[in-house]
Parts: C-alpha cells; sequence; structure tokens
C-alpha cells in the first residue's frame, strides 16, 4: 500500500522536531503534525536550563554524563540558541558541607568541569549573590532559547524535505486490525501556513510508521487505539524577571528541590521550578503561592529578586514516566530518562512507537535514539549526523563572531538581533526598505518580524517565538499592534485584528500572574493606552451588534 | 528607588578574578609591589540593569527631553536609559554611540513619574562607551577631556587673564579650535577674570563674621573663581549680611562636565576631594552651599547614585542652593521687603536653569525678586537653554543647542526686561550669546537689595579694591 510519508512523527516539541529533523538528514520522508505551534507543549513551558548534568551528578549519574556530552555537542551545533553562560552550584550555610562534597566529585566522576569557588569569588561572579553564600562549585551550565532551537531544527527539516503542519490536532489513529498505518488530523485553518479565519478541513495521513511524540499528551494519543501510556504529567512554575539579577544560572547546592534555580534568559532571569503531578496536562490550578514561595525562597540566594519586578509566570507540565509496577510515590524521584515505548513489543500493535520522559537538554541524542530504532524498523541503514550538522543560524558562527554588522541599527538592538539569528542576520537584516524598531523591550526591527511572517503565516504567537517580540517589560502592550500591522498588506483587515486578539490574549494569560508593583502600573496603562488609541475595551467593530451608520449625519 | 541605584562595592578590593583556575596565580600576587588597589568598581562594572524595573514605557521622559525634540536621530532617554541597560549582557560593552548627543540636562529625571535613575543610567553608560569605543587618541576624546577638564586649564588662563582673553577671542583660535578640536567658533570663550575668588578671599583675609551656630562652607565650583568672582563675591556678602561665618574649603571642580563627557574616573578624582574637604567642613558645623545649580545637583544626586565614598551621603545631605538655603533658614522675603536696588538692575528675564530644576527650585528666584521693589522678574518659561555646560561648545552640537534654546530666547525677547537672570553659568552664557543682553545671577542682585546701595557695591566690576568691596559689605 502506498503511504503519504514514510514516517509522521506526532508533536511539535522538542522531541519531534529533533527526530523530524534527524529523519529528513538520513533521507527518510518525514512529516510532522503539531496540535498548536511549536513548542506549545512543554518544550515552550520550561525553563531554559542547558544542563552541564550538575544537576543530576548525585542522584542519576547516567542522566548527568549524557547532559556534559549534548551540552557540549549544542554548544557546536545551535550556538545561537545557547548562551554559555556557566552555572553556580551555590551553598548556604545552613546547607551539608556532605552533600557538597558528593555534588563535586560527582562531577568530576561524570566528566562534567566543576571548579570550586569561596563565597567571595562566586559574589565576584555575580555581584547580586547573598552575602552568606559560603561557598559555590561552578560548571558549565548554559542558557538555550528552546523556541528558536525547536524552530531552527523543524526549519532544517524543512530543508531536508520534511513536510511541517502546525496547528494540525491528531484526532484518530488509523488502525487496521493490529497495525496503525496513520492519523486523522484537524487543521485549524487549511493545509499549509496558518491564516486565520481560513475554513479548517480534516485530513488523513498514512505512514509507513507513526512515532508518538506528545509528551505529557501521548497517552491521550495512545487511548485513541486503546493503548496505555502512562505518562504522568508533573507541573512546574516559572516566574519571568524583567531584567537579569544575574548572568549565570545560579542552583543550589543541596538535594533536589523545589525553587532551587535561577536561569538568566535572553533579557530576562527566570525562577523556577516545583514538581508536582496533575491530572490532566491541559487542565490544572496555577495558584499564585507557588509563584510566592518560588520568589521568597529563591530570594535566599539572590535577595535582590524579592524586591524585583516579575513580567509574568508560567507552568509547565513534565511528561514524567515510569514503568509499570515501578510506583514512586513523590514526582520528583521518577527518572528524567525517556522511554522508548515500542507498542509492537510492548502491546502487539506494530507502525507506532511512543517516546515519553526526558529533557529537553538531551533532545538530540533521544532523536538519535529514536531514528535508529525507527531506521531499523524501516530498513533504512543511513547513519545519524546531527551531532555535527550545525543548526541554521549556526553552520558559520565563526564568521559572525568576527565582524558583527550593525546592519544601520543602534548597537544594542544589532547585538541582539545578531545573537537571535545567528549566521542568517545578513539574510534578515540586510534590506533596502526602513528598517524600525517594531519591539523596543526586545530591540526586535521590521526586518526580523517580515522574517518570522514569511516562515509561519498570519501566526503573531509563531512570530513571537521566532523573534522575541512582545516578550519585553511591557507584555506586548506598545508592540502588539506593530507586529500586528506589519501582517498587512499579506493580510486582509479582519486577519489581522484576530492575530493580534490572539496575540495579546496569549500575553495577558501570563501577565495575570505578576499583577502586583511596577508590572500592575504597567498592565494599567496598557489598558489604559488600548483603550484609549484603539478602542479595545469595546470596539463595536468587535460586537455581535451593527454599527447603526444611519445615525451619524453626514459630517456636514 | 530600587538597589540598582546603590553603586555596587565588590568588597574584593585586591582579588583577582579566577577565573584562569585554581589557585596557582596567588602566589605571585604576592610579589607584585605595584598592584593598583582598586576600590571602587569601574563604569562598566556598574550594574543598573535592575533600574529598568521601574520603567512602563510611558515615553514622558522622551517627550520632555530637549534634545530628542530637535534632533530626529537621537532616540531618546527611554532607549538611552532602561530599554539600552535591559538589553544588556554582563559583557556587553557596545553602548550605542547616541549617548554622547545627550547632553545631560537631567531633564528626563525629573520628567520620569516611576523614579527611573535615567540620568546615572546615562551617566554609567557614556563612561563605559568613552572606555570601551572612543579611541583615546581621537580629537573628540581629546576635546572632550579638554572641555571636562576646564577646570585644569583655567588656572593657567588666570594667570595671565588679559593674554588668555585676547588669545581666547582671536578668530584664529577659534578656528583653530574648531578645526582641531571640534569647538564651535560660534560661541565667545568665557572671560577671565583679573583676580580669581580665591585670591581675593586670601587678600581679603577670609571670613570677616565668626558664628559658630551659623557656619557655611561654600563650595563656588570652577565659574565663579574664575570667570565670574562677583558671583561669589555677592555670596559671601549676603551670607555675612545674615550673621553666617562662611568657610571657603579646598575643592575641585563638582564634576559635572565630566560626567556630561562620560570622563566618569576625571569625575572620581574630583568628586572624591570634594567629599572629603566638605565633610571635614560639615564635622565643622557647616552646612554646604553653592552658587551654581549643576554644583549642587551634583554633589547632592549624582555623587550619591555614581560613587560611594565613606561620607558621600552626608555631605549630599547637607548642601544647599544659595537661595533655597536662606529662604529655609533665614526670613528671605521679610528681609527683601521695602529694599529696592538702584538703576543698575533693571527688569529681568528670568531663566530657570534644568539642574534647578531637577532640585524642584525653579519657581523661588520669581518669589525672592517679588518682594525687591523696582524690580520684576520675568519667568521665561520652562524650556531648556540648549547648552548644557560642554555640549554646546562642540562643533556638532552647536546647532542643536541653538534650535533648543529658540524657544528661551524668543520669550526672553517677548518679556519685558533687557537683563537676563539665572543661576547657571552655562545657561547664562548661552541666553548671553542667543540675546545679547546681559545676564545676572540672582545673588548678586540679593547682594546690590541687602546693601540698600547696588551701585556702591559694585561687586562687578573686577578691579575694585578688597577694601572697597568689603567695606560695602560691613555696611549691610
Ligand atoms: C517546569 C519544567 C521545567 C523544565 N526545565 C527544563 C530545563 O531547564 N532543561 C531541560 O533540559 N529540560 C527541562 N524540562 C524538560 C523539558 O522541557 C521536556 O522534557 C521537553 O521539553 C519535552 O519535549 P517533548 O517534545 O517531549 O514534549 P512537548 O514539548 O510537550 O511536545 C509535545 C507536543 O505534542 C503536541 N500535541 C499534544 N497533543 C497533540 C495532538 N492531539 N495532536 C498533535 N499534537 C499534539 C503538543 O502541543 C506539544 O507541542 C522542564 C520541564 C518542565 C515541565
Ligand atoms: S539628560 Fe536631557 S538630553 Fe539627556 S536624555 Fe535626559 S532629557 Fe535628554
Ligand atoms: S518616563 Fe520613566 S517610566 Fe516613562 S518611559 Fe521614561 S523612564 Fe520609563
Amino acid at each position: 500500500m502506498a503511504h503519504d510519508t514514510a514516517v509522521l512523527v506526532l508533536g511539535g516539541g522538542s522531541t519531534g522536531c529533533g527526530i523530524a529533523r534527524d529523519l529528513a538528514m538520513r533521507g527518510v520522508d518525514v512529516t510532522l503534525v503539531e496540535r498548536g505551534n511549536l513548542t506549545d507543549g512543554t518544550t515552550g513551558r520550561m525553563h531554559g536550563l542547558l544542563h552541564s548534568g550538575g544537576r543530576y551528578a548525585v542522584s542519576d549519574q547516567a542522566s548527568a554524563t549524557e547532559c556534559i556530552e549534548e551540552n557540549e555537542i549544542l554548544r557546536e551545533i545551535a550556538s545561537h540558541c545557547v548562551e554559555e553562560t556557566g552555572g553556580l552550584f551555590v551553598q548556604r550555610p545552613e546547607d551539608s558541607d556532605e552533600y557538597f562534597r558528593e555534588k563535586l566529585e560527582g562531577c568530576r566522576d561524570c566528566g562534567i568541569p566543576a571548579t570550586v569557588l569561596s563565597g567571595r569569588e562566586a559574589r565576584k561572579v555575580e555581584p547580586y549573590l547573598a552575602d552568606d553564600v559560603s561557598r559555590a562549585i561552578q560548571v558549565p551550565d548554559g542558557a538555550v532559547d528552546p523556541f528558536r532551537l525547536c524552530v531552527a531544527n523543524a526549519l532544517d527539516a524543512e530543508r531536508h524535505g520534511a513536510r511541517v503542519e502546525t496547528h494540525a490536532e491528531v484526532i484518530d489513529l488509523l488502525r487496521d486490525g493490529d497495525d496503525i498505518y496513520g492519523v486523522e488530523i484537524r487543521h485549524d485553518s487549511g493545509p499549509g501556513k496558518r491564516t486565520h479565519k481560513s475554513p479548517g478541513t480534516t485530513e488523513e495521513i498514512t505512514a509507513e510508521y507513526v512515532v508518538n511524540a506528545t509528551g505529557a499528551w501521548a497517552g491521550q494519543i495512545g487511548a485513541m487505539a486503546d493503548l496505555d501510556v502512562a505518562v504522568r504529567p508533573s507541573k512546574g512554575v516559572m516566574t519571568i524577571m524583567n531584567v537579569r539579577q544575574v548572568d549565570t544560572v545560579i542552583n543550589r547546592c543541596r538535594p533536589k528541590g523545589d525553587a532551587d534555580i535561577i536561569v538568566p534568559h535572553e533579557t530576562t532571569a527566570i525562577l523556577g521550578t516545583t514538581d508536582e503531578e496533575v491530572a490532566d496536562p491541559d487542565d490544572y490550578p496555577e495558584e499564585q503561592w507557588e509563584v510566592d514561595m518560588m520568589i521568597d525562597t529563591l530570594a535566599e540566594l539572590v535577595p535582590i529578586v524579592e524586591e524585583a519586578r516579575t513580567i509574568r509566570s508560567f507552568w509547565g507540565v513534565r511528561p514524567l514516566y515510569e514503568p509499570p509496577g515501578t510506583g514512586t510515590q513523590d514526582p520528583t524521584d521518577i527518572t528524567r530518562d525517556f522511554f522508548l515505548l515500542d507498542h509492537d513489543e510492548r502491546d502487539g500493535v506494530s507502525g507506532m512507537s511512543s517516546i515519553v520522559g526526558g529533557k529537553f537538554t538531551t533532545y538530540r541524542a533521544m532523536a538519535e535514539e529514536i531514528s535508529d530504532h525507527v531506521c531499523a524498523k524501516l530498513g533504512v541503514s543511513a547513519t545519524c549526523t546531527t551531532a555535527e550538522d550545525p543548526l541554521p543560524g549556526s553552520e558559520n558562527i565563526s564568521v559572525l563572531e568576527e565582524g558583527m554588522d550593525d546592519f544601520g541599527l543602534r548597537s544594542p538592538i544589532a547585538r541582539r538581533s545578531n545573537q537571535r539569528l545567528g549566521n542568517r542576520a545578513a539574510d534578515v537584516l540586510e534590506t533596502d526598505e526602513p528598517n524600525p524598531v517594531v519591539c523596543e523591550c526586545e530591540g526586535v526591527t521590521r526586518a526580523e518580524v517580515q522574517d518570522a511572517i514569511d516562515q509561519s503565516g498570519s501566526d503573531l504567537n509563531a512570530v513571537r517565538i521566532r523573534t522575541r517580540a512582545s516578550m519585553g517589560n511591557c507584555q506586548g502592550g506598545f508592540c502588539c499592534q506593530n507586529m500586528a500591522t506589519e501582517l498587512h498588506p499579506r493580510y486582509d483587515e479582519e486577519t489581522v485584528r484576530e492575530a493580534l486578539d490572539e496575540l495579546f490574549e496569549e500575553r495577558w494569560k501570563g501577565e495575570r500572574h505578576a499583577l502586583w508593583g511596577e508590572q500592575l502600573s504597567q498592565a494599567m496603562l496598557n489598558y489604559a493606552l488600548h483603550a484609549t488609541t484603539m478602542n479595545r475595551d469595546n470596539d463595536p467593530a468587535n460586537g455581535s451588534t451593527q454599527v447603526d451608520y444611519a445615525q451619524f449625519d453626514g459630517g456636514a | 528607588m530600587s538597589d540598582a541605584q546603590r553603586p555596587i562595592d565588590d568588597g574584593v578590593p585586591s582579588e583577582q578574578p579566577s577565573t584562569g583556575g585554581a589557585g596557582g596565580g596567588d602566589g605571585d600576587d604576592d610579589n607584585d609591589e605595584f598592584e593598583p588597589v582598586q576600590v571602587f568598581p569601574e563604569a562598566e562594572e556598574m550594574d543598573l540593569r535592575p533600574g529598568a524595573d521601574s520603567c512602563y514605557k510611558c515615553s514622558t521622559c522622551d517627550t520632555n527631553c530637549p534634545v530628542a525634540e530637535v534632533d530626529d536621530e537621537f532616540p531618546g532617554p527611554k532607549f538611552q536609559g532602561p530599554e539600552q541597560w535591559r538589553l544588556k549582557r554582563q559583557d556587553d560593552h557596545d553602548i550605542d554611540e547616541s549617548v554622547m548627543k545627550c547632553s545631560n540636562c537631567m531633564r528626563c529625571d525629573s520628567a520620569c513619574p516611576s523614579s527611573v535613575p535615567l540620568s546615572q543610567m546615562h551617566n554609567t553608560a557614556r563612561a563605559e562607551y568613552v572606555e570601551e569605543n572612543m579611541s583615546k587618541l581621537s580629537r573628540e576624546y581629546l576635546r572632550n577631556r579638554m572641555l571636562a577638564n576646564y577646570r585644569r586649564l583655567a588656572p593657567l588662563a588666570s594667570m595671565f587673564p588679559r593674554t588668555a582673553n585676547v588669545v581666547m577671542g582671536l578668530s584664529v583660535t577659534k578656528w583653530l579650535g574648531e578645526k582641531t578640536l571640534g569647538i564651535t567658533s560660534e560661541r565667545e570663550f568665557p572671560e577671565f577674570a583679573t583676580e580669581t575668588f580665591r585670591e581675593w578671599w586670601t587678600d581679603r583675609g577670609g571670613a570677616k563674621v565668626e558664628n559658630e551656630d551659623k557656619r557655611i562652607a561654600y563650595f563656588h565650583g570652577c565659574y565663579s573663581n574664575y570667570n565670574t568672582p562677583e558671583v561669589a563675591k555677592a555670596l559671601v556678602h549676603v551670607y555675612e549680611h545674615f550673621g553666617y561665618e562662611v568657610m571657603v574649603p579646598e575643592q575641585s571642580c563638582s564634576g559635572t562636565p565630566m560626567f556630561a563627557n562620560g570622563m566618569l574616573e576625571d569625575a572620581r578624582r574630583a568628586a572624591e576631594t570634594n567629599v572629603r574637604e566638605l565633610a571635614a567642613a560639615i564635622e565643622d558645623g557647616a552646612d554646604v552651599i553653592a552658587s551654581c545649580s549643576s554644583c549642587s545637583m551634583s554633589i547632592r544626586q549624582e555623587y550619591p547614585e555614581l560613587f560611594d565614598f565613606e561620607d558621600t551621603e552626608t555631605v549630599a545631605a547637607n548642601t544647599w542652593d544659595a537661595v533655597e538655603y536662606l529662604r529655609v533658614h533665614e526670613d528671605l522675603t521679610g528681609a527683601l521687603e521695602n529694599t529696592a536696588v538702584g538703576d543698575e538692575f533693571d527688569d529681568m528675564a528670568y531663566h530657570a536653569p534644568c539642574h534647578s530644576r531637577n532640585q524642584g527650585l525653579d519657581g523661588q528666584t520669581i518669589e525672592v525678586m517679588d518682594a525687591i521693589d523696582g524690580i520684576d522678574a520675568h519667568d521665561v518659561g520652562d524650556s531648556c537653554s540648549g547648552i548644557s555646560g560642554t555640549y554646546g561648545w562642540k562643533e556638532e552640537n552647536y546647532e542643536t543647542s541653538m534650535k533648543i534654546g529658540e524657544e528661551m530666547f524668543e520669550h526672553m525677547d517677548e518679556a519685558e526686561a533687557e537683563t537676563g537672570l539665572t543661576e547657571c553659568p552655562t545657561c547664562s552664557m548661552q541666553m548671553e550669546h542667543g540675546t545679547g543682553y546681559e545676564i545676572k545671577h540672582t545673588l548678586e542682585v540679593l547682594e546690590a537689595a541687602l546693601g540698600g546701595d547696588g551701585a556702591e557695591n559694585g561687586a562687578g566690576s573686577g578691579s575694585d579694591t578688597d577694601a572697597g568691596t568689603t567695606t560695602a559689605t560691613e555696611s549691610i
């Protein structure tokens, strides 16, 4: 039977995108479907830490070793998505010396470069560290932008012939007896790039092999074919600070616990996180006390965060999994390793494997292992090259570092744009058109926004994750409408309006959890501006009642 | 106010960064005899990113910036300050060159509804720009350093003031200034007085009033020492009239021109001397008084924002503007009631300097003048004069500077007065340059009023002997 595609990958997170790229580079015909934007699941809601492995150096040395290996690879192949910040495991007076020693030894056992710093030396690296931090272990942790890394994987997959469909939700698995041969998907707005308002369709895609990489949703997909995939989703909260109080990843040096890491992320710093099992990955409580607890606890390491401005908080769900019968009670104890469930071996149903668990940092190694498995099934013998071949944007970073062009932009804006785009910068930013700044907080110009629209259609959240536009301190108050304007004239007024609403709503979602102090002022100012200049508090054009134009006089 | 406004003292003066790997280096360090001890962080180490937390992007600062108003190329204080700082990573030092276009008038500071430390951000960024980006041999750097350190040149000039005045005025000198240094030839160099204030003070034998309970330490700054000693003398006379013992401590430049040119190291040295000397005077029971609005601004706001010498805060908290102090501690309007000034003073067009405005002192002069008979002072509005210290002296800024000043010139022209009045020496140059009016300092008017006979005081004529002036003073 002829199939639409050789391999169908479900889920556009780091795992799915990584697999799609890996297979496409091996010459396999791949299609990836994702129900929302790329990274809409856990990948877009994680902490942004490129683990050195230090975190697992005591509890799980196999993971730790894998982390340091992958950490080194990603710094090479995805240098424009990774910031080599370095990390510190800091010890407070009440934290155990014994554990500090175990951590140091663990790092050394796993090949993680580790240096001990005195409290004073640590404060020299990070001036805002608490005065009573007594010692620290310096490790090569890094910061990673999951959005751009994931998008770069998808982009490269497409360059190698893959089809990537976003806003395409799997609504059924196609099963014939004991064989799964494809899926039925619902396109939110017709296949291809998203255009709001274009009518949705459904489509059946058949495939030789299906890879279920839907993370915390893998159980829901499995259920469509009566397969039991016992994912235990566990939520964690993260709070985004307005500025970077630290430029190094700060970890608390004690056995894994809640609220023990601060990651500098682009222009911000992210506090995290917690670990609490939830029943439904799409519907769980987001509570203020979680945010408060995190700020209070992390203020023990970096006191300035207590009073500092937060711009939003968000929650993510880990796709934790453990083999049936393990029976771990506390989700923190569940392994962070990943599992490849071959449903043929496990359930006697051929044509599909599910992937659950794992970490972002090791997505590439996971993808390699899974792709090997799939290739064996398909009888393809090509080898994996993802550890050597850089991602789009990082192909030629040395050139970029030698002579960073400013493309006529003010220097901090040129710097940030170059850092985001890597060696695509020249392609994107060299333009004869005027290139004004669209998002002032993050320094994003029109050319970069246009480039993102080229990639993703009328979806402004997709533009956001590619560029960071609207992710700064005004949370879109000053730039959402500028971004929307960039959709015109490619898209009509109605589409632009809807895209704007969708983006602004998404921004508001996270900002709700930061409504005190300065961010409250910001929200009020945003409201006043949008209400008074764009009628957005009560725009008759958005209402159901028709405007009675006859009531207006002729203006005479 | 956020913690960002506190400069960071890392407290590890002589320690080497340990990045280069373990302890090995430490041993060598002990042998290094001339390891410079870095007690305070370099400008570029000052992390003001947290200061961006207070900014909610309302753009009020931009709409109040006089440079942004006339220069489309200038991105404005919001970009210059909170936005630029927020985009920084610890190791990023590529400050945008537009920071050199900011005149440091500090209007953005007072306009911001949310206490963003804008001028602190500009000052620090400017220093970083100069440190990292401006070639130390460039003509711009030399020119800026020269303008910023005007005080160092001034003593030379005042040793031979007449020659200096002639030479500075020569068109050849001006042409050379513009061509080789980028100092505009449009302006007249300020004249140097034949006798500096400090010379006069020494000749006079110092204070004429002794009073343990009422003491002030006079911070005269550079300009009233070298160029307008009549202002400094007026201050002495007025304060002695109210029974104050005037002390004139050792002092250096306030630092204002150095901040504005990004010469933060020069400013640091000057500030260190000032803080030390003024703190000693405060210890002796004095309050610090400045006659120049930029000097008082600098000591009160910029010092605590940028430095943390011992006593910086104390000195800042005990520093006053000369007129402000009298209004608080004396019945100044009472004393001025029924006083009059002679024909020497006409009605006046008053411009409140930006740096007075920032201290909340923009209304006081008009009120004080109202109390004096025979003189009307007209406020010419709240626009900026446009010169902002050394800013308007630079060839590339001259036009911008005059454009900013236009509104003030027009208002001066419309006001029914032929003399100008202000408390800032460079505003005074700009006012004179734009209108041709003679410009007075408020203290000169007070001196005339309180002396009962302005003409007799004649402080302005320069060649008067001490004896003459002092006698006049003692008669008030
Ligand atoms: C709070 C938190 C912090 C974390 N921090 C870190 C960290 O700092 N470093 C690190 O390395 N790892 C971290 N992780 C782990 C890491 O984020 C995840 O392991 C990784 O992102 C999982 O990626 P994934 O592709 O497997 O899953 P996902 O990103 O969830 O991808 C699954 C995709 O499937 C899609 N999908 C679901 N249902 C359907 C359907 N019916 N049809 C089509 N598509 C569907 C979803 O929309 C989603 O995009 C963190 C996790 C959490 C929860
Ligand atoms: S100090 Fe003056 S010139 Fe500089 S940015 Fe602020 S308002 Fe503008
Ligand atoms: S006035 Fe203050 S709060 Fe408003 S934009 Fe300027 S710095 Fe930000």
